[in-house]
């Protein structure tokens, strides 16, 4: 259930480490695995608390880029054609541009089968694993 | 409603449709309860009979009788337009437990060999609980889902299993039907070597009491089984066998 200013976590090597929702994209209702949102970076990843150093080089993107990201895993169950459910303990998303292709090269986490369903092929094969 | 058709010029079209309508339903009306003969124009018609009636027990001779009220003449009640019908046997009172019967029917055509009922009933002594390890084979490909069962819901057909692991450090919690047709198997991997005092295990979600990933189990079961299947009993030990090493040291403390 993502929805405006829900605080995921992003999961890529973007450089982002936690995004804030700020739309959910071609639909009214709250966003689940497999949906497209728009997200503003809320926090890099390296970055220090006395501020953006060197370690921020890397990334991508910086806190307050605006970026779309295709949602992997939710706290709220989703149920499966076949009856069964998936859970997870976080929320967590991976950011794209706006092509539909991930900004970052790698995906640390499990994700959610239901990308396969919704065809981000791309995102599956990049995780390690998916439940 | 004129001041409505010189608004919408369509508007006025609209109304006479739904008041032809209207008067093909009133005059079938009338055709419908013409037989009877006290009718006026504002009565409401009788609701149709039901039409699936049981076949035995059921009064043949279905008469309909209309509503009598008392009227000023002693001796002369005034019969009212209002049928009565019968009032119609309860489908309870055929099959008090319909629901009873389809789910063991269903529970029969999904599992014809007992297996997965015996895994999860009551009166079994080794049937699975919560606190166990279990795996969840299914046929739509991927790895087989292994973790610790939090909770069995019992629930007839649709009685399902929550079973919770860790996989990169992410908990994952995965609902499975037990007769679903999808899954094609259910092994208990480790045996909870006392008893959990609960029947919902929900405070396994915290940090502190989380078992975290239970690969390992999982591990030592496979590997336990392969030397069953080389060896020369395939059937002991497995997956309604009794408690591994673990509980056997426990137990005898």
């Amino acid at each position: 259930m993502i929805q405006l200013k829900t605080m995921l976590n992003c999961i890529d090597n973007s450089g982002a480490a936690i995004v804030e929702c700020a739309l959910v994209v071609g639909q009214k209702r709250h966003a689940t695995i497999g949906d497209r949102i728009v997200a503003i970076v809320q926090k890099q990843r390296g970055a220090t608390d006395a501020g953006m150093g060197a370690a921020s080089a890397a990334n991508k993107v910086k806190r307050g880029d605006i970026r779309h990201a295709i949602i992997v895993r939710t706290k709220k169950k989703v149920q499966r054609p076949d009856g069964s459910v998936v859970r997870f303990d976080d929320n967590a998303c991976v950011l794209i541009n706006k092509a539909g292709d991930p900004i970052g090269t790698r995906v640390n986490g499990v994700v959610g089968a239901e990308l396969r369903r919704r065809k981000w092929s791309k995102i599956l094969s990049m995780a390690p694993t998916h439940a | 409603m004129i001041i409505q058709s010189a608004r919408h010029p369509l508007g006025s079209w609209k109304a006479v449709l739904r008041r032809a309508q209207q008067q093909q339903q009133f005059l079938l009306r009338t055709m419908a309860t013409a037989t009877t003969t006290t009718i006026t124009n504002t009565s409401i018609p009788p609701p149709p009979p039901p039409s699936s009636k049981p076949k035995s027990g059921w009064v043949k001779s279905k008469k309909v009788k209309f509503h009598v009220i008392k009227s000023t003449v002693p001796g002369k009640p005034i019969r009212t337009a209002f049928a009565v019908y019968p009032r119609g046997h309860s489908a309870r009172a055929i099959n008090p437990e319909a629901l009873k019967t389809f789910h063991a029917q269903q529970i029969k055509r999904l599992d014809k060999t007992g297996a997965r009922t015996a895994l999860f009933s009551k009166a079994n002594p080794d049937a699975a609980k919560p606190g166990d390890v279990l795996q969840v084979t299914t046929n739509r490909g991927g790895e087989p889902f292994a973790g610790v069962c939090l909770s069995i819901r019992r629930a007839g057909v649709d009685t399902a299993i929550l079973l919770r692991n860790q996989l990169t450090k992410i908990g994952v919690e995965m609902w499975y039907k037990v007769y679903s047709p999808t899954v094609t198997g259910i092994e208990i991997i480790w045996r909870r070597p006392k008893r959990a005092r609960r029947a919902r295990l929900t405070y396994m979600r915290k940090p502190k009491h989380d078992m975290g990933n239970v690969d390992h189990l999982v591990e030592a079961w496979r590997r336990t089984r392969n030397v069953f299947t080389s060896g020369k009993g395939a059937k002991a030990g497995q997956h309604l066998g009794r408690p591994g090493k673990h509980a056997k040291g426990k137990r005898g403390r």
